[in-house]
Protein backbone atom coordinates (compact mmCIF):
# COMPACT_ATOMS: atom_id res chain seq x y z
CA UNK A 1 0.00 0.00 0.00
CA UNK A 2 1.24 3.49 -0.87
CA UNK A 3 1.25 6.53 1.41
CA UNK A 4 -0.34 8.87 -1.11
CA UNK A 5 -2.87 11.44 -0.01
CA UNK A 6 -5.32 12.33 -2.79
CA UNK A 7 -6.13 15.99 -3.24
CA UNK A 8 -9.13 16.83 -5.42
CA UNK A 9 -10.28 20.01 -7.07
CA UNK A 10 -14.09 20.29 -6.84
CA UNK A 11 -15.53 22.09 -9.89
CA UNK A 12 -15.47 20.00 -13.08
CA UNK A 13 -13.28 17.40 -11.39
CA UNK A 14 -15.68 15.97 -8.81
CA UNK A 15 -18.71 17.82 -10.18
CA UNK A 16 -19.97 17.34 -13.72
CA UNK A 17 -20.57 21.08 -14.06
CA UNK A 18 -19.03 24.33 -12.88
CA UNK A 19 -20.93 24.96 -9.65
CA UNK A 20 -21.33 28.75 -9.52
CA UNK A 21 -22.46 29.15 -13.16
CA UNK A 22 -25.00 26.36 -12.63
CA UNK A 23 -26.43 28.15 -9.59
CA UNK A 24 -26.49 31.49 -11.45
CA UNK A 25 -28.48 29.93 -14.24
CA UNK A 26 -31.16 28.96 -11.72
CA UNK A 27 -31.47 32.57 -10.62
CA UNK A 28 -31.13 34.12 -14.08
CA UNK A 29 -27.65 35.59 -13.70
CA UNK A 30 -25.74 33.22 -15.90
CA UNK A 31 -24.19 35.63 -18.41
CA UNK A 32 -22.22 37.73 -15.98
CA UNK A 33 -21.13 34.67 -14.03
CA UNK A 34 -20.04 32.80 -17.11
CA UNK A 35 -17.86 35.63 -18.39
CA UNK A 36 -16.04 35.82 -15.07
CA UNK A 37 -15.70 32.07 -14.70
CA UNK A 38 -14.34 31.53 -18.21
CA UNK A 39 -11.83 34.38 -17.93
CA UNK A 40 -10.65 32.99 -14.59
CA UNK A 41 -10.18 29.53 -15.94
CA UNK A 42 -8.15 30.88 -18.81
CA UNK A 43 -5.97 32.56 -16.18
CA UNK A 44 -6.86 36.12 -17.27
CA UNK A 45 -8.19 37.34 -13.91
CA UNK A 46 -6.56 36.40 -10.61
CA UNK A 47 -8.65 33.84 -8.82
CA UNK A 48 -9.22 35.94 -5.70
CA UNK A 49 -10.54 39.03 -7.52
CA UNK A 50 -12.76 36.97 -9.74
CA UNK A 51 -14.06 34.87 -6.88
CA UNK A 52 -15.05 37.89 -4.79
CA UNK A 53 -16.91 39.32 -7.78
CA UNK A 54 -18.66 36.03 -8.42
CA UNK A 55 -19.75 35.79 -4.79
CA UNK A 56 -21.33 39.25 -5.13
CA UNK A 57 -23.52 37.98 -7.97
CA UNK A 58 -24.96 35.28 -5.72
CA UNK A 59 -25.16 37.35 -2.53
CA UNK A 60 -28.86 38.24 -2.96
CA UNK A 61 -29.77 34.54 -2.75
CA UNK A 62 -30.37 32.76 0.56
CA UNK A 63 -27.36 30.70 1.60
CA UNK A 64 -29.53 27.70 2.45
CA UNK A 65 -31.00 27.81 -1.04
CA UNK A 66 -27.57 27.85 -2.72
CA UNK A 67 -26.38 25.09 -0.40
CA UNK A 68 -29.33 22.87 -1.37
CA UNK A 69 -28.80 23.52 -5.09
CA UNK A 70 -25.06 22.74 -4.84
CA UNK A 71 -25.80 19.46 -3.07
CA UNK A 72 -27.85 18.38 -6.10
CA UNK A 73 -25.20 19.14 -8.75
CA UNK A 74 -24.48 16.02 -10.82
CA UNK A 75 -21.13 14.36 -10.03
CA UNK A 76 -18.56 12.30 -11.90
CA UNK A 77 -19.73 9.05 -10.41
CA UNK A 78 -16.56 6.94 -10.54
CA UNK A 79 -14.40 9.71 -9.07
CA UNK A 80 -16.96 10.46 -6.31
CA UNK A 81 -17.17 6.78 -5.49
CA UNK A 82 -13.39 6.56 -5.20
CA UNK A 83 -13.57 9.44 -2.71
CA UNK A 84 -16.37 7.82 -0.68
CA UNK A 85 -14.52 4.50 -0.55
CA UNK A 86 -11.20 6.05 0.45
CA UNK A 87 -12.37 9.02 2.47
CA UNK A 88 -9.58 8.87 5.03
CA UNK A 89 -6.98 9.44 2.27
CA UNK A 90 -8.88 12.00 0.21
CA UNK A 91 -9.18 15.78 0.61
CA UNK A 92 -11.04 18.41 -1.38
CA UNK A 93 -9.28 21.69 -2.12
CA UNK A 94 -11.59 24.33 -3.60
CA UNK A 95 -11.98 28.07 -3.76
CA UNK A 96 -15.69 27.67 -3.20
CA UNK A 97 -17.32 28.84 0.07
CA UNK A 98 -17.80 26.62 3.10
CA UNK A 99 -21.37 27.82 3.59
CA UNK A 100 -22.32 26.87 0.03
CA UNK A 101 -20.67 23.46 -0.31
CA UNK A 102 -21.17 21.91 3.14
CA UNK A 103 -24.16 19.84 1.97
CA UNK A 104 -22.29 18.47 -1.03
CA UNK A 105 -19.22 17.69 1.09
CA UNK A 106 -21.37 15.74 3.55
CA UNK A 107 -22.85 13.82 0.63
CA UNK A 108 -19.43 12.55 -0.52
CA UNK A 109 -18.07 12.09 3.01
CA UNK A 110 -15.66 15.00 2.79
CA UNK A 111 -17.19 17.34 5.39
CA UNK A 112 -14.14 16.94 7.65
CA UNK A 113 -11.75 16.75 4.69
CA UNK A 114 -12.19 20.02 2.84
CA UNK A 115 -10.05 23.14 2.52
CA UNK A 116 -12.10 26.01 1.13
CA UNK A 117 -12.85 29.72 1.30
CA UNK A 118 -14.94 31.01 4.21
CA UNK A 119 -17.76 33.50 4.60
CA UNK A 120 -19.78 35.03 7.41
CA UNK A 121 -23.55 34.52 7.29
CA UNK A 122 -26.34 36.44 9.02
CA UNK A 123 -30.02 35.69 8.56
CA UNK A 124 -29.24 33.29 5.73
CA UNK A 125 -27.32 35.90 3.71
CA UNK A 126 -23.59 36.31 3.19
CA UNK A 127 -22.40 39.46 4.95
CA UNK A 128 -18.73 39.15 4.04
CA UNK A 129 -16.09 36.79 2.70
CA UNK A 130 -13.54 36.04 5.41
CA UNK A 131 -10.86 34.18 3.45
CA UNK A 132 -10.18 32.98 -0.09
CA UNK A 133 -8.20 29.79 -0.23
CA UNK A 134 -4.86 29.71 -2.07
CA UNK A 135 -4.66 26.18 -3.42
CA UNK A 136 -0.93 26.29 -4.01
CA UNK A 137 -0.22 27.35 -0.42
CA UNK A 138 -2.58 24.72 0.95
CA UNK A 139 -1.01 21.94 -1.12
CA UNK A 140 2.44 23.02 0.04
CA UNK A 141 1.44 22.37 3.67
CA UNK A 142 0.86 18.65 3.17
CA UNK A 143 3.73 16.54 4.49
CA UNK A 144 2.63 13.23 2.96
CA UNK A 145 3.28 12.34 -0.70
CA UNK A 146 0.51 13.83 -2.82
CA UNK A 147 -1.58 12.83 -5.79
CA UNK A 148 -3.35 15.93 -7.10
CA UNK A 149 -6.33 15.89 -9.49
CA UNK A 150 -7.70 19.01 -11.15
CA UNK A 151 -8.69 20.70 -14.39
CA UNK A 152 -8.27 24.47 -14.13
CA UNK A 153 -5.61 27.14 -14.29
CA UNK A 154 -5.73 27.57 -10.51
CA UNK A 155 -4.87 23.88 -10.04
CA UNK A 156 -1.42 24.41 -11.58
CA UNK A 157 -0.09 25.70 -8.26
CA UNK A 158 -1.07 22.59 -6.35
CA UNK A 159 0.16 20.38 -9.21
CA UNK A 160 3.65 21.77 -8.54
CA UNK A 161 3.69 20.17 -5.10
CA UNK A 162 2.29 16.86 -6.27
CA UNK A 163 4.30 13.69 -6.53
CA UNK A 164 1.80 12.67 -9.17
CA UNK A 165 -0.24 15.40 -10.88
CA UNK A 166 -3.32 14.37 -12.84
CA UNK A 167 -5.45 16.46 -15.18
CA UNK A 168 -9.10 15.55 -15.59
CA UNK A 169 -10.60 16.75 -18.88
CA UNK A 170 -13.84 14.79 -18.79
CA UNK A 171 -16.00 17.87 -18.18
CA UNK A 172 -14.05 20.66 -19.82
CA UNK A 173 -10.67 20.88 -21.49
CA UNK A 174 -7.73 20.84 -19.12
CA UNK A 175 -6.35 24.40 -18.82
CA UNK A 176 -3.21 24.74 -21.00
CA UNK A 177 -1.15 25.98 -18.02
CA UNK A 178 -2.11 22.86 -16.08
CA UNK A 179 -1.50 20.50 -19.01
CA UNK A 180 2.15 21.61 -18.97
CA UNK A 181 2.47 20.67 -15.28
CA UNK A 182 0.89 17.24 -15.07
CA UNK A 183 2.10 13.68 -15.34
CA UNK A 184 -1.14 12.13 -16.59
CA UNK A 185 -4.39 13.22 -18.19
CA UNK A 186 -7.75 11.49 -18.33
CA UNK A 187 -10.90 12.34 -20.26
CA UNK A 188 -13.03 9.54 -18.88
CA UNK A 189 -14.27 9.39 -15.29
CA UNK A 190 -14.06 5.59 -15.01
CA UNK A 191 -10.53 5.30 -16.41
CA UNK A 192 -9.39 8.07 -14.09
CA UNK A 193 -10.85 6.30 -11.03
CA UNK A 194 -9.27 2.99 -12.12
CA UNK A 195 -5.88 4.64 -12.23
CA UNK A 196 -6.40 6.26 -8.83
CA UNK A 197 -7.19 2.83 -7.40
CA UNK A 198 -3.93 1.48 -8.78
CA UNK A 199 -2.12 4.17 -6.77
CA UNK A 200 -3.67 3.22 -3.42
CA UNK B 1 -4.22 -14.05 -24.73
CA UNK B 2 -6.76 -12.43 -22.39
CA UNK B 3 -7.04 -8.80 -23.47
CA UNK B 4 -7.79 -7.77 -19.88
CA UNK B 5 -4.26 -8.78 -18.93
CA UNK B 6 -2.72 -6.28 -21.31
CA UNK B 7 -1.73 -2.62 -21.01
CA UNK B 8 -0.83 -1.05 -24.36
CA UNK B 9 1.63 1.84 -24.30
CA UNK B 10 2.13 3.96 -27.42
CA UNK B 11 5.16 6.24 -27.20
CA UNK B 12 4.70 9.46 -29.17
CA UNK B 13 6.64 11.94 -27.02
CA UNK B 14 9.52 12.83 -29.29
CA UNK B 15 7.91 12.02 -32.60
CA UNK B 16 9.05 14.99 -34.62
CA UNK B 17 9.67 14.30 -38.26
CA UNK B 18 12.21 14.74 -41.00
CA UNK B 19 9.30 14.75 -43.41
CA UNK B 20 9.30 18.52 -43.52
CA UNK B 21 5.66 18.92 -42.50
CA UNK B 22 6.04 20.25 -38.95
CA UNK B 23 3.76 17.70 -37.37
CA UNK B 24 4.35 14.86 -34.97
CA UNK B 25 4.51 11.49 -36.71
CA UNK B 26 1.48 10.33 -34.72
CA UNK B 27 -0.60 12.80 -36.75
CA UNK B 28 0.91 12.14 -40.17
CA UNK B 29 -1.87 11.48 -42.63
CA UNK B 30 -1.90 7.94 -43.97
CA UNK B 31 -4.67 7.39 -46.49
CA UNK B 32 -6.97 10.04 -45.10
CA UNK B 33 -6.38 9.35 -41.40
CA UNK B 34 -3.77 10.28 -38.80
CA UNK B 35 -1.40 7.39 -38.10
CA UNK B 36 -2.41 7.26 -34.41
CA UNK B 37 -6.01 6.46 -35.43
CA UNK B 38 -4.83 3.61 -37.66
CA UNK B 39 -3.09 2.22 -34.58
CA UNK B 40 -6.09 2.74 -32.29
CA UNK B 41 -8.42 0.99 -34.75
CA UNK B 42 -6.25 -2.11 -34.39
CA UNK B 43 -6.64 -1.79 -30.61
CA UNK B 44 -10.42 -1.42 -30.49
CA UNK B 45 -10.80 -4.42 -28.19
CA UNK B 46 -8.23 -3.25 -25.64
CA UNK B 47 -9.33 -1.10 -22.72
CA UNK B 48 -6.07 -0.08 -21.04
CA UNK B 49 -4.35 2.07 -23.64
CA UNK B 50 -1.80 4.69 -22.62
CA UNK B 51 -0.30 7.25 -24.96
CA UNK B 52 2.90 9.05 -23.96
CA UNK B 53 3.07 12.59 -25.30
CA UNK B 54 5.46 15.51 -25.36
CA UNK B 55 5.86 17.25 -28.70
CA UNK B 56 2.47 18.67 -29.85
CA UNK B 57 0.68 16.95 -26.98
CA UNK B 58 -2.49 19.05 -27.23
CA UNK B 59 -2.94 18.33 -30.93
CA UNK B 60 -2.63 14.59 -30.42
CA UNK B 61 -5.05 14.66 -27.46
CA UNK B 62 -7.66 16.51 -29.44
CA UNK B 63 -7.46 14.03 -32.35
CA UNK B 64 -7.46 10.95 -30.10
CA UNK B 65 -10.26 11.98 -27.72
CA UNK B 66 -12.59 12.54 -30.68
CA UNK B 67 -12.07 8.88 -31.54
CA UNK B 68 -12.23 7.49 -28.00
CA UNK B 69 -11.90 9.20 -24.63
CA UNK B 70 -10.99 6.28 -22.36
CA UNK B 71 -7.27 6.67 -23.00
CA UNK B 72 -4.69 7.46 -20.34
CA UNK B 73 -2.26 10.14 -21.48
CA UNK B 74 1.17 10.32 -19.88
CA UNK B 75 3.56 13.22 -20.41
CA UNK B 76 7.27 13.29 -21.02
CA UNK B 77 8.02 16.93 -21.77
CA UNK B 78 11.70 16.20 -21.28
CA UNK B 79 11.75 14.08 -24.44
CA UNK B 80 14.69 16.00 -25.94
CA UNK B 81 16.99 14.92 -23.11
CA UNK B 82 15.72 11.42 -22.46
CA UNK B 83 15.43 8.22 -24.45
CA UNK B 84 12.26 6.40 -25.40
CA UNK B 85 12.64 4.24 -22.28
CA UNK B 86 11.83 7.30 -20.16
CA UNK B 87 8.52 7.66 -21.99
CA UNK B 88 7.71 3.98 -21.56
CA UNK B 89 8.68 4.13 -17.87
CA UNK B 90 6.39 7.11 -17.33
CA UNK B 91 3.37 5.08 -18.42
CA UNK B 92 4.14 1.97 -16.33
CA UNK B 93 2.54 2.78 -12.94
CA UNK B 94 -0.43 0.52 -12.31
CA UNK B 95 0.12 -1.42 -15.55
CA UNK B 96 -1.50 -4.85 -15.95
CA UNK B 97 0.33 -8.19 -16.07
CA UNK B 98 1.58 -7.68 -19.64
CA UNK B 99 2.74 -4.48 -21.29
CA UNK B 100 2.70 -4.03 -25.05
CA UNK B 101 5.01 -1.17 -25.97
CA UNK B 102 4.97 0.34 -29.44
CA UNK B 103 6.24 3.49 -31.16
CA UNK B 104 3.90 6.19 -32.38
CA UNK B 105 5.37 5.96 -35.88
CA UNK B 106 4.79 2.24 -36.38
CA UNK B 107 3.03 1.32 -39.62
CA UNK B 108 2.31 -2.36 -39.23
CA UNK B 109 0.53 -5.11 -41.12
CA UNK B 110 -2.83 -5.48 -39.28
CA UNK B 111 -2.85 -9.28 -39.39
CA UNK B 112 0.74 -9.51 -38.13
CA UNK B 113 -0.09 -7.06 -35.38
CA UNK B 114 -3.09 -9.11 -34.30
CA UNK B 115 -0.95 -12.25 -34.17
CA UNK B 116 1.55 -10.37 -32.06
CA UNK B 117 -1.11 -9.17 -29.61
CA UNK B 118 -2.70 -12.62 -29.39
CA UNK B 119 0.63 -14.42 -28.95
CA UNK B 120 0.50 -16.36 -25.72
CA UNK B 121 3.23 -14.82 -23.58
CA UNK B 122 6.14 -12.47 -24.00
CA UNK B 123 7.44 -11.73 -27.48
CA UNK B 124 9.51 -9.28 -29.48
CA UNK B 125 8.58 -8.30 -33.03
CA UNK B 126 11.23 -8.32 -35.73
CA UNK B 127 11.02 -7.09 -39.29
CA UNK B 128 13.19 -7.06 -42.38
CA UNK B 129 15.71 -4.26 -42.36
CA UNK B 130 14.32 -1.13 -43.97
CA UNK B 131 15.26 1.89 -41.87
CA UNK B 132 18.18 4.31 -41.94
CA UNK B 133 19.34 3.83 -38.39
CA UNK B 134 17.93 0.51 -37.32
CA UNK B 135 18.30 -1.30 -34.02
CA UNK B 136 19.29 -4.82 -35.13
CA UNK B 137 18.37 -8.06 -33.49
CA UNK B 138 20.17 -11.38 -33.19
CA UNK B 139 17.88 -14.39 -33.23
CA UNK B 140 18.83 -17.89 -32.08
CA UNK B 141 16.37 -20.81 -31.91
CA UNK B 142 13.35 -18.53 -32.48
CA UNK B 143 14.35 -16.30 -29.59
CA UNK B 144 15.71 -12.80 -29.51
CA UNK B 145 19.07 -13.18 -27.77
CA UNK B 146 20.49 -9.68 -28.10
CA UNK B 147 20.11 -6.27 -29.63
CA UNK B 148 23.08 -5.54 -31.86
CA UNK B 149 24.55 -3.33 -34.57
CA UNK B 150 24.42 -5.83 -37.41
CA UNK B 151 21.96 -8.61 -36.69
CA UNK B 152 19.91 -10.09 -39.49
CA UNK B 153 16.66 -8.44 -38.46
CA UNK B 154 15.51 -5.01 -37.41
CA UNK B 155 13.56 -4.14 -34.28
CA UNK B 156 10.49 -2.06 -35.12
CA UNK B 157 10.12 -1.03 -31.46
CA UNK B 158 7.34 -3.49 -30.72
CA UNK B 159 7.48 -5.72 -27.64
CA UNK B 160 5.17 -7.57 -25.26
CA UNK B 161 6.57 -8.24 -21.83
CA UNK B 162 5.48 -8.88 -18.23
CA UNK B 163 5.28 -5.51 -16.53
CA UNK B 164 6.90 -6.90 -13.38
CA UNK B 165 10.09 -7.58 -15.34
CA UNK B 166 10.55 -3.97 -16.43
CA UNK B 167 12.65 -1.54 -14.41
CA UNK B 168 12.25 2.19 -15.11
CA UNK B 169 15.05 3.47 -17.33
CA UNK B 170 15.89 6.75 -19.04
CA UNK B 171 17.97 5.57 -22.00
CA UNK B 172 17.01 3.49 -25.03
CA UNK B 173 14.20 1.00 -24.75
CA UNK B 174 16.46 -1.81 -25.98
CA UNK B 175 18.78 -1.12 -23.05
CA UNK B 176 15.81 -1.59 -20.76
CA UNK B 177 15.02 -4.90 -22.46
CA UNK B 178 18.57 -6.24 -22.67
CA UNK B 179 18.39 -7.60 -19.14
CA UNK B 180 15.29 -9.71 -19.76
CA UNK B 181 16.36 -11.57 -22.92
CA UNK B 182 15.94 -14.16 -24.40
CA UNK B 183 12.34 -13.63 -25.50
CA UNK B 184 10.32 -15.37 -28.23
CA UNK B 185 10.51 -13.78 -31.66
CA UNK B 186 7.61 -12.95 -33.99
CA UNK B 187 8.05 -11.73 -37.54
CA UNK B 188 5.95 -8.72 -38.55
CA UNK B 189 5.85 -6.57 -41.66
CA UNK B 190 6.31 -2.88 -40.94
CA UNK B 191 7.16 0.32 -42.80
CA UNK B 192 9.20 3.28 -41.66
CA UNK B 193 8.22 6.86 -42.29
CA UNK B 194 11.44 8.74 -41.65
CA UNK B 195 11.85 10.47 -45.01
CA UNK B 196 9.45 11.70 -47.73
CA UNK B 197 10.39 8.62 -49.82
CA UNK B 198 9.57 6.34 -46.89
CA UNK B 199 6.27 8.11 -46.51
CA UNK B 200 5.29 7.55 -50.15
CA UNK B 201 6.20 3.87 -49.90
CA UNK B 202 4.27 3.42 -46.65
CA UNK B 203 1.18 5.07 -48.10
CA UNK B 204 1.38 2.88 -51.23
CA UNK B 205 1.73 -0.19 -49.02
CA UNK B 206 -1.33 0.65 -46.93
CA UNK B 207 -3.29 1.59 -50.05
CA UNK B 208 -2.48 -1.78 -51.63
CA UNK B 209 -3.97 -3.52 -48.60
CA UNK B 210 -0.54 -4.22 -47.06
CA UNK B 211 0.53 -6.27 -50.06
CA UNK B 212 4.25 -6.77 -50.39
CA UNK B 213 5.03 -3.67 -52.39
CA UNK B 214 7.09 -0.65 -51.55
CA UNK B 215 9.65 -2.00 -49.09
CA UNK B 216 13.00 -0.23 -49.34
CA UNK B 217 14.79 -3.50 -49.94
CA UNK B 218 12.40 -5.05 -52.41
MG1 LIG C 1 -12.05 22.82 -11.52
Amino acid sequence: MSEYIFLFDLDSTISKKEILPTISMRIGKLEKMRELTEATMRGEIPFRTSFLNRVKILTPVNVSEVNALVAEIPLNEAISQFIRENRERCYVLTGNLDVWISGLMRKIGMDQHVYCSKAEVREDRITQVISVVDKELMAKQFVQPLVVIGDGDNDSGMAKYADIAIGFGGVRNIAPSLLRNIDYAFYDDIRCAEFLKSLL
Amino acid sequence: MDKKKITVIICCAGMGTRLGIGTTKALVNINGKPLILHQLELLDQYDDIRIVLGYQAERVISVVTKYRNDIMFAFNYDYKNTGAAASLSKALPGAREYVVSMDGDLVVHPQNFKEFLDYNGECIAVSDCNSDEPVHIDVENSKVVRFSKNGKYEWPGLVKIQSGRLTPHSGHTYEMLNTVLPIDVLHVQTRDIDTPDDYDRAVAWVEAGYERTGGKNE
